[in-house]
């Protein structure tokens, strides 16, 4: 890793870190501001209750999970789709932008030109994409303990530090495979299509997957069978075993992607 | 210094470079010549380890330029053909950071400031508002503040106004006494003439000359063009035992190789329409290999 350039990268990329993180962080202080009121309203559990559950497993909510707790509904409204969605696209988009874009506009050449080794451009690269996205994920979990704290929820921390761990070792997996499309492909619209398609059918894999019992093994080839927050949240899922096997996974791409990238004939 | 030996590289659609030999050594300057996709920028992202050659071998200082890219880099600075940076940093940013991945010695910070005042640019603008002119400044200050013993230019001064041009030619001159061993692909002659000692002229991926800029003078000529008030008058210069060339209705190109008195006594008899000079010797000289 090296230091200058991971403070040059990261300086490109704060700007758009940080307008991410006011996103968030705003959001979760609107949820947890409305969901006191909610709460008090028996017509929304209610409703709640009356979803069928194929459109519940849409929105995220596992089958036969409570519907009137704060977890179940930060994790409905957040955690299940939304913060999947907005990890996901900010890992892929950032991986090309350090990578396969730098390669297509040539601006990979100087840095390359210095005695700093592909190798180490590389590490520092993944060392941006993996610190962008634990600052999100701290954001995450820190402004949901900020807003539960305000407007008096109960929550159990350790539960959701927990989540911010899985989270972090499945979007690390998706930024990894991004990179990964990136260095072997060295062609910004290419790598893009690549790890947004492949981001696209493990998503839609889940979803099927949930609809009907006849299609729910669809949802073990999805990487998003491995988090499932409001049962983590709930403490009934133990995502210990989840983390490692992402992280394990995230290890192996690594590998291959410096591996492909040393050998990778650049036309910089 | 810079050795190349047999050397193959060609994409899948054909082009890249065939049979390439050639060597510079230390302390002098090779210019390399040829029209658009000739190859030449990909000898150079050969020798800086960009590609890997199909066959053969380029080393510089005896590095292997492929199997050591790293390490060869210690020795060496570069001036890419196109020039993309990172946009939201200041010049002053950039260049710290080339500076630090360098090893941030303070003669970088000394010569960086030097460069950026003979070049007459502002270090404070942010990249993404300059021109492709401060741009190119930018990129021949990142690669002569390194002071490395190895400068390997690819079109340098293209996008530089001709003030700039002849600024960015003296700073080429200082550094070639003070030893470095230049390896620079151009379009312009003018550059090539005034700082290369040996020029090497490839077209279609393969080198198709290597002379010295003083042979090259022994043997230079000049090359007019005429136009004369008839075809008649045309024949009586075809007659005069002159070089000519290109060969229209009422005009024509004569070429000329050491004394003019033939010439101006020809002219002297025919009526001449125009009289224009053709650019300069060596770029004449070079059109032929072009062509």
């Amino acid at each position: 890793m090296n230091r200058a350039l991971f403070r040059a990268m990261f300086k490109q990329h704060r700007k758009k870190i940080a307008a991410i993180s006011t996103g968030i962080f705003l959001y979760e202080g609107l949820l947890t501001w409305v969901y006191p009121v909610v709460a008090k309203n028996p017509a929304v559990a209610q409703v709640a209750e009356s979803i069928p559950s194929a459109v519940k497993t849409v929105f995220g909510v596992p089958e036969n999970a409570r519907t009137d707790t704060f977890e179940a509904f930060i994790s409905g409204q957040f955690f299940s789709r939304i913060w999947v969605m907005l990890m996901a696209f900010h890992g892929i988009q950032t991986a090309n932008a350090l990578l396969a874009k730098m390669i297509d506009d040539c601006s990979l050449a100087l840095l390359l030109s210095t005695p700093v080794s592909r190798g180490e451009i590389l590490s520092t690269q993944a060392g941006v994409l993996v610190s962008s996205g634990a600052v999100l994920v701290a954001v995450t979990i820190g402004g949901l303990f900020f807003g539960t704290s305000r407007f008096g929820i109960p929550i159990n921390h350790g539960n959701y530090i927990l989540l911010g761990i899985l989270g972090l070792a499945l979007f690390t997996l998706i930024e990894l495979y991004s990179l990964f499309f990136s260095a072997w492909l060295i062609e910004e619209e290419r790598a893009v299509t690549y790890a947004a398609g492949l981001t696209l059918l493990f998503y839609s894999l889940d979803i099927a997957g949930g609809l009907s019992d006849k299609y729910s093994w669809l949802r073990n080839l999805s990487l998003f069978r491995w988090f499932q927050p409001q049962s983590i949240l709930e403490g009934t899922t133990n995502p210990i075993g989840s983390i490692i096997g992402l992280n394990a996974c995230s290890a192996v791409l690594w590998y291959y992607a410096k591996k492909v990238f040393e050998r990778q004939d650049l036309t910089i | 210094m810079i050795e190349v030996k047999e050397l193959n590289k060609l994409y899948s659609e054909g082009r890249g470079v065939r049979n390439l030999n050639f060597q510079v050594d230390a302390g002098k300057a090779f210019g390399f010549l040829g029209p658009n996709g000739a190859g030449k920028t990909t000898t150079i992202r050969l020798l800086m380890g960009f590609l890997k050659p199909d066959s053969g071998r380029v080393t510089i200082n005896e590095i292997d330029c492929w199997k050591e890219k790293a390490e060869v880099k210690k020795i060496v600075s570069y001036l890419p053909g196109e020039l993309h940076f990172m946009e939201s940093l200041t010049a002053l940013d950039f260049l710290d950071l080339i500076a630090r991945m360098h090893g941030n010695k303070r003669q970088i910070k000394r010569n960086r400031d030097y460069l950026a005042s003979a070049l007459e640019l502002d270090l404070k603008i942010l990249i993404r508002k300059m021109s492709k002119g401060m741009k190119q400044k930018l990129g021949i200050i990142a690669a002569l503040m390194l002071d490395k013993k190895v400068l390997i230019f690819d079109e340098p001064t293209s996008g530089l106004d001709p003030l700039m041009q002849k600024v960015f030619i003296d700073l080429i001159l200082g550094e070639k006494k003070r030893g470095k061993t230049l390896f620079m692909s151009s379009h312009q002659f003018v550059e090539i003439d005034r700082t290369c000692e040996h020029v090497g002229i490839i077209r279609e991926g393969e080198l198709l000359t290597i002379q010295s800029i003083s042979q090259l003078r022994d043997a230079e000529h000049q090359t007019f063009e005429i136009e004369v008030e008839n075809e008649e008058e045309l024949e009586f210069l075809k007659q005069r035992q002159l070089n000519l060339v290109n060969i229209q209705e009422k005009s024509c190109m004569i070429r000329i190789t050491g004394e003019m008195d033939k010439l101006w006594l020809a002219l002297t008899q025919v009526h001449v329409i125009s009289f224009r000079q053709r650019s300069l010797e060596l770029e004449e000289a070079f059109m032929d290999f072009y062509r």
